[in-house]
């Protein structure tokens, strides 16, 4: 009945469309504003879900000339929209995030004025991610990046009463501008030396010849335009405000899909584009980027107070796998980025869900405030603990499988090519893992555990409907990591080939034998898949184990009457906190008491690295040209 | 229905949750009696640890009212389970329970999941002794986890060569036809880093930082008692015997007598000396550390040991 070829321009379109109904008609009406922003963003989804059959599954690349304006003897001329494995693997977490921050928004956001504005720019923000994942043209890139930045930076400010808000988004805008500046120079320079907008026939351009110096200074602008994007230590700065100022659920969009997009250029760039990722001086860029920036993410997240800035600084660290693994440049490599990037979407929009649920039930996200929350939130307790274990990695849930395959990537690069700087790489990786797991420990210590304050007497559980995106994201943690041959197979495997496959991606939008005749091929061809061990047999083991003890131990223990807990019982001292005989005061242990020997012996790291985050938007600019002129002048030189 | 009695056979007698309790308690006797002759105490009997574990089994269990009860009672079965799915995945010698095999970063994994266990039940118990408690477990585990995989990509190397090898199984089988890794000698300071990992990972002076009975009450277990408490113990117990069983595997392999039961028997044996040698001799002449210290000591010596065996076998030694 319907074409699916029309679909990703109808998901991107009628975002903007809903955006601009929003603006009209629902800036009085709740419910006529909440309807269209939930049928938009679920139109957009069930259009980019319908793509999965063909493309995943039948290996179609679907490539649609906006106005039907066709090449015209080899020269695109139009608009294209390009949609392989690759770009709708990303368009999947995009449509998934923005359609459960949308649910959850609903009741989130029910406090807030001006709500009309909230969903205009809720729906800007979801188009425009969407469509730069979809798009097939640098320029229509661009214009897509200034949109989500835009949106970006006015959702930051949303709540411009609240301490921070402001500055948060001029520094976002700031430094977003000065990212987006570059991509655009970037691309002037590229369509100046190659006639050409579509990436398609930029790639074919660009491939059939070496590089040269030119193109070259082209690809670090518009590298380092998205690393902004993406937030790569030093073009991180404004991540760590702007999530902690904005809506949680706009909180969780940046982490979700905003970066993401950032990610996902970097992939077509490097891969697609400059034909450029075997070369090994581009790798080791890209690994040496991403080991950076894992490590200066954790460690500025141990030593945050606040529970959104921790998270903020945890999605910079674990963009930092997903940079290492995709430069790796092999297949592991790769699936192990995209299968990494895929769980961030999860595990950190599960993590920031919880911490609006928080933000919502107690007015606060300061970790030195919170604290017990667990008997009064139990629900939300058990989604952050899964959301904790995720990101830390521990077996089953889905952060252990694709942090498994990039240690694997990792140490398989450096016995093959026998390069130490790999095997620090992995050293990097697992270490980076157990200080994750810290600062989770921390945050489940200070806010959901422990001794409540008075304060909190009252707090509530949150409505089902912020519950439900929590426990769609909990299953999805889960399932992804029990069940990774399914998602490796199905999803990940051709994502992974058709990022590898160039020919394939231009001769779908350029016409059959278009890159033969132009001499492109493809420079990684070996795509083997990964076998090693399957999980699910000695997963399910591990559940079997646990249901058989826990029945023994806990309802065995109930029926003989030897479980006593303070339910219904007398307050007496029997169920009273031990206090050595003194008299039970308030006592947490709060975050900022935690990791005291840890902190202690780093303290000059700790000290240097927090020094640096001055807060101060002229340094983090300085940073952001420096570090571009290091990657022009590294690139110039070693990238061919 | 025979596939799955086997299942059963291997989780529930060997080398599952029988054998790992049996041999762990008996490792926690030895080493309690060893202990006491080294003070010139008599000391308890061997099988004092299995009197313990009996009597906390049949004890009240008391939920403090400030707990989390699912997280407080789930944590050490959790923990539990973990290590004896640890403990299926451990080739001894030749042999091996299940045919798909793990590697060195499943087990690396497993291995933190029962210390998590811990972290996670002592911080629900609301008690502000066990935030001390936890925050220098998870500080402890900071510091042996750094030298702990660099230790296994040594080994990894020498095994796999030019390729990739993490799984237990074909380091297991290498050694079978080369002969033991430690007799390889640029593995020899990876393998002494492994056995000062041993103590920390099992909690016992002069690494019990986490548990300092004299200063914070046993930090995550003082709010405990009753079975968890029993399971907790236990759950300490067993990973004596398997961070001192992943030692043999790792570095003293090659050892095939042909029968299963011996084979078991020599590991076991291996794992008593390994016992005394890693945990009773150091418990009985070192004082506890403090935290920063033991932290030190494992970035700065143990990595150090572990890193120079990398660079050795890096080049090719």
């Amino acid at each position: 009945m319907f074409d699916y070829h029309h679909f990703p321009v109808i998901a991107v379109m009628i975002l903007f469309l809903g955006a601009f109904l929003v603006e009209i008609f629902g800036a009085k009406n709740k419910a006529v504003r909440n309807t269209i922003a939930i049928v938009v963003a679920g139109i957009s989804t069930v259009c980019i879900y319908a793509l999965i059959k063909p493309v995943f599954f039948d290996g179609e690349v679907i490539s649609y000339w906006m106005g039907n304006w066709a090449p015209v003897s080899g020269y695109a001329i139009g608009i294209g929209y390009e949609v392989d494995a690759l770009n709708l693997f990303f368009a999947l977490l995009t449509v998934t995030t923005f359609f459960l921050s949308g649910i959850y928004s609903i009741r989130y956001m029910e406090k807030d004025e001006h709500l009309g504005h909230y969903y205009t720019l809720f729906l800007m923000l979801s188009g425009g991610v969407l469509g730069l994942v979809l798009t097939g043209d640098v320029f229509n890139m661009f214009v897509m990046i200034e949109i989500m930045t835009f949106a970006a930076v006015a959702l930051t400010a949303f709540r411009n009463r609240s301490f921070g808000a402001l500055e948060g988004a001029f520094k976002y805008l700031a430094l977003g501008s000065i990212g987006s500046s570059m991509t655009l120079a970037g691309i002037a320079v590229l369509y100046m030396s190659c006639h050409t907008l579509n990436m398609a026939q930029l790639s074919s351009i660009l491939g059939s010849q070496p590089l040269n110096p030119t193109t070259v200074f082209a690809f670090a602008l518009m590298f380092a335009g998205l690393a902004v994007k993406a937030f790569i230590v030093p073009f991180h700065t404004p991540a760590a405000d702007a999530y902690m100022v904005a809506p949680t659920s706009v909180s969780m969009m940046f982490s979700g899909m905003v970066n993401k997009a950032g990610v996902y250029g970097m992939i077509r760039l490097c891969y697609t584009i400059f034909h450029a990722m075997d070369q090994s001086s581009l790798q080791i860029l890209l690994v040496a980027f991403g080991c950076v920036t894992m490590f200066v993410g954790v460690t500025m997240a141990l030593a945050q107070h606040d529970f959104k800035r921790l998270l903020a600084f945890h999605s910079i660290s674990q963009i930092g796998y997903v940079i290492t693994a995709i430069g790796l440049s092999t297949a592991v490599g790769l699936s192990a980025g995209l299968f990494h990037a895929m769980n961030h979407t999860l595990f950190k929009g599960l993590l920031f869900l919880t911490a609006g649920a928080v933000l919502k039930a107690t007015g606060t996200t300061n970790l030195d405030k919170l604290g017990g929350l667990s008997k009064k939130m139990p629900l939300t307790t058990i989604c952050f603990l899964v959301g904790a274990f995720s990101i830390s990695g521990l077996p089953p849930f889905n952060g252990f499988a694709s942090k498994w395959m990039v240690y694997q990537a990792a140490y398989a690069k450096a016995v093959t090519t026998g390069n130490f700087f790999y095997a620090v790489v992995t050293i990097v990786a697992v270490v980076v893992s157990v200080m994750t797991l810290a600062s989770f420990i921390k945050v489940t210590q200070a806010c959901f555990f422990g001794q409540c304050p008075d304060s909190l007497k009252d707090t509530k559980e949150v409505p089902f409907s912020m519950r439900l995106p929590m426990w769609i994201l909990s299953v999805a943690c889960l399932a992804s990591g029990v069940f990774y041959n399914f998602v490796y197979e199905k999803v990940l495997y051709p994502a992974m080939v058709a990022t590898l496959n160039t020919v394939k991606y231009i001769d779908s939008m350029m016409g059959a034998g278009y890159s033969a005749a132009a001499g492109v091929q493809n420079h990684l061809v070996d795509a083997p898949r990964l076998s090693v061990w399957d999980p699910i047999s000695w997963l399910l083991l591990f559940v079997i184990c646990l249901v058989a003890i826990c029945l023994v131990v806990v309802l065995g223990d109930k029926t003989r009457g030897r479980l006593s807990d303070a339910e219904g019982e007398p307050q007496d001292g029997k169920y009273a906190t031990f206090f050595g005989g003194e008299h039970a005061l308030h006592s947490h242990v709060g975050g900022s008491d935690l990791f005291w020997g840890f902190k202690k012996d780093f303290k000059g790291y700790f000290n240097v690295v927090q020094g640096a985050h001055d807060g101060n938007v002229n340094t983090y600019a300085s940073w952001v040209v420096i570090a571009t002129a290091v990657i022009a002048i590294f690139m110039v030189i070693f990238v061919k | 229905m025979y596939d799955i009695l086997m299942i059963l056979f291997h989780v529930l007698v060997f080398p599952g949750l029988l054998f790992v309790c049996v041999i762990g308690l008996l490792l926690a006797g030895i080493d309690r009696k060893v202990l006491a002759r080294m003070q010139k105490r008599v000391g308890p009997p061997i099988v004092q640890p299995w009197y313990d574990f009996l009597k906390l089994m049949g004890k009240e269990t008391i939920v403090p009212s400030n707990a989390n009860r699912a997280v407080f009672l789930g944590a050490p079965v959790v923990g539990l389970s973990s290590l004896i799915v640890m403990m299926l995945f451990i080739p001894i010698f030749g042999y091996s329970a299940f045919s798909g095999s793990a590697d060195l970063i499943v087990i690396l994994y497993l291995l933190t999941i029962p210390a998590v266990c811990l972290i996670v039940g002592g911080s629900s118990s609301g008690s502000p002794y066990a935030g001390i408690g936890i925050s220098r477990e998870m500080v402890t585990m900071m510091a042996y986890e750094f030298p702990l995989i660099i230790a296994l990509l040594s080994v990894a190397k020498v095994v796999g060569g030019e390729t990739l090898v993490f799984s237990m199984r074909s380091i297991a089988n290498w050694q079978l036809s080369n002969g033991c890794l430690i007799a390889h000698w640029a593995l020899i300071p990876a393998a002494l880093a492994f056995l000062l990992i041993i103590p920390a990972e099992v909690g016992t002076q002069p690494f019990d930082v986490a548990e300092a009975e004299t200063e914070i009450c046993e930090g995550p277990l003082v709010e405990y008692s009753g079975a968890p408490l029993g399971v907790f113990k236990l759950n300490t117990a067993i990973k004596m015997f398997i961070m001192t069983g992943l030692f043999t595997t790792l570095f003293l392999g090659g050892i095939d007598t042909g029968m299963v039961w011996l084979n078991a028997i020599i590991y076991v044996a291996i794992s008593i000396v390994l016992t005394v040698l890693t945990m009773t001799i150091p418990h009985a002449i070192c004082a506890r550390l403090k935290i920063e210290k033991l932290f030190k000591f494992y970035w700065t010596i143990v990595a150090g040991l572990a890193l120079l065996s990398l660079i050795l076998v890096w080049f090719g030694l």
